[in-house]
């Protein structure tokens, strides 16, 4: 195994014991997810909506969830490392691109765990039925594949200024906005079965998602030293 | 491109006219000195006086203002990215994780620094600072004491060329000081760099050149 890889690795390995033993960003993202999964099925739920309305305002609701449950957990892997003056030591051992690889390592496990447990409790409590559950799930790998990416950059950006929650969001939306209406269209088609809305849907994100993976390793070194 | 010159042997890092502002305040202005293998250069002045600033100014975490830092490693000039492989460091604004255990944390520095099969050498380093016996305990639990020989452990893990310390001695007890001393002039004897903040009497004895800031 390179040792870049070793490196990330023992970046998100030491993330996600910290996280296990904190539970800092999980409680975040969880309590924020729960509690409007538990708001919309309650007040919405499954029969408020027409037929024909349901699979796009469903996957927007879907999407509104994921998120913006990730904008309140994803920026914290960076904020406690300067909150808690761990940064410093961290930035003289590793290498700064093993630093951004091993935390949006650990920001992919983050909004993976979501998602494992957010969107089948939303399609049961929901009703929400997929007729194309294959391009469904490309579509939810992909997405939260860009999320991280985003959220991980952006999340470095903020951890070094003062105003650091308010900063997360305003830099993040910008920047999450296009994809969430791509993600927002693919679901739907998804749910409809519009094999070639999830096609140009998976193409377009996966295009963000590749751009924001290289614009990020260029950033980050910057970033992080300076 | 300015020189920064050769020597044989060991880190040398050399400061000249060195200045560092942040906005408005200026920490300090011209600074130069040198800190040379075999030696102790201990750095001094009253409170505020920009000793911590001018320590990570010199391991690479801050640039300077103005000025110019050298880094040089067997003769040659060291690149940034390089350079982080030589030095250790312990100072009170540099923490370890405190969800982790001693061995723990080890364990992660001596990854991420590309240490393979590193576990014997956390134990010594362990040994050495006394917290063997402890190694399992979440550093959350340790006194100011007990985490301040970890951050020395961790400093010493990867047995850098270049050791920069920032009041090493706060939180120790008289024997701990007593063991750092010597450790320090042990490895000033085998031609290690050591470069140390501080305004304890005591510690001001351990080295052979001196930089005062003025406040």
């Amino acid at each position: 195994m390179s040792r870049l890889l070793v490196e990330a690795l023992a970046v998100a390995a030491k993330d996600l014991r910290t996280e296990f033993r904190t539970r800092v960003a999980l409680n975040a993202l969880g309590l924020f997810a729960l509690t409007v999964l538990a708001a919309v099925s309650y007040t919405v739920g499954p029969y408020r909506i027409t037929a024909e309305d349901r699979p796009f305002l469903l996957a927007v609701l879907l999407w509104i969830v994921i998120f913006f449950a990730a904008l309140a957990g994803l920026d914290r892997s960076f904020v406690k490392e300067e909150e808690s003056h761990t940064a410093p030591l961290l930035r003289l051992a590793a290498s700064p691109t093993a630093v951004w690889l091993g935390k949006l390592g650990f920001n992919l496990v983050l909004i993976y765990f979501l998602m494992a447990i957010l969107v089948p409790l939303y399609c049961i409590l929901m009703g929400y039925k997929i007729q194309l559950v294959g391009g469904f799930a490309l579509i939810l790998v992909s997405g939260g594949y860009a999320l991280a990416v985003i959220t991980t950059i952006v999340a470095a950006i903020i951890a070094r200024a003062l105003t650091r929650g308010a900063l997360f969001s305003v830099l993040s939306l910008p920047l999450l906005l296009p994809l969430l209406i791509f993600l927002i269209q693919g679901t739907a088609g998804a749910a409809d079965g519009t094999a070639e809305t999830v096609t140009s849907t998976l193409r377009a994100v996966l295009s963000m998602g590749g751009i924001m993976t290289i614009v990020s390793a260029m950033l980050f070194p910057v970033v992080w030293a300076d | 491109m300015v020189s920064c010159g050769a020597m044989a042997d060991g880190v040398r890092i050399s400061f000249t006219d060195v200045a560092k502002r942040y906005d408005l305040r200026v920490v300090f202005r011209s600074v130069s000195g040198e800190a040379v293998p075999g030696e102790v250069l201990v750095i001094t002045g009253p409170n505020g006086s920009g000793k911590s600033t001018l320590l990570a100014i010199l391991c690479g975490l801050l640039r300077p203002t103005r000025g110019m830092v050298c880094h040089v490693l067997n003769g040659d000039e060291t690149a940034r990215e390089e350079w982080r492989n030589h030095l250790g460091v312990v100072a009170p604004a540099m923490s370890v994780y405190e969800e982790l255990d001693a061995m723990e944390n080890l364990r992660f520095f001596a990854r991420v620094r590309g240490m393979n099969d590193a576990d014997q050498r956390c134990h010594e380093c362990l040994e050495l600072v006394g917290l063997e016996t402890d190694r399992r305990t979440p550093v959350r639990g340790y006194s100011t004491g007990m985490a301040q020989r970890l951050k020395i452990a961790q400093a010493l893990l990867h047995d850098p060329e270049v050791l920069f310390l920032d009041e090493p001695g706060s939180n120790l007890d008289p024997a701990g000081k007593g063991w750092l001393g010597e450790y320090v002039h042990g490895l000033a004897a085998v031609g290690k760099t050591v470069v140390l903040a501080t305004n304890d009497r005591d510690e001001m004895k351990w080295g052979q050149n001196h930089v005062t800031l003025a406040g």
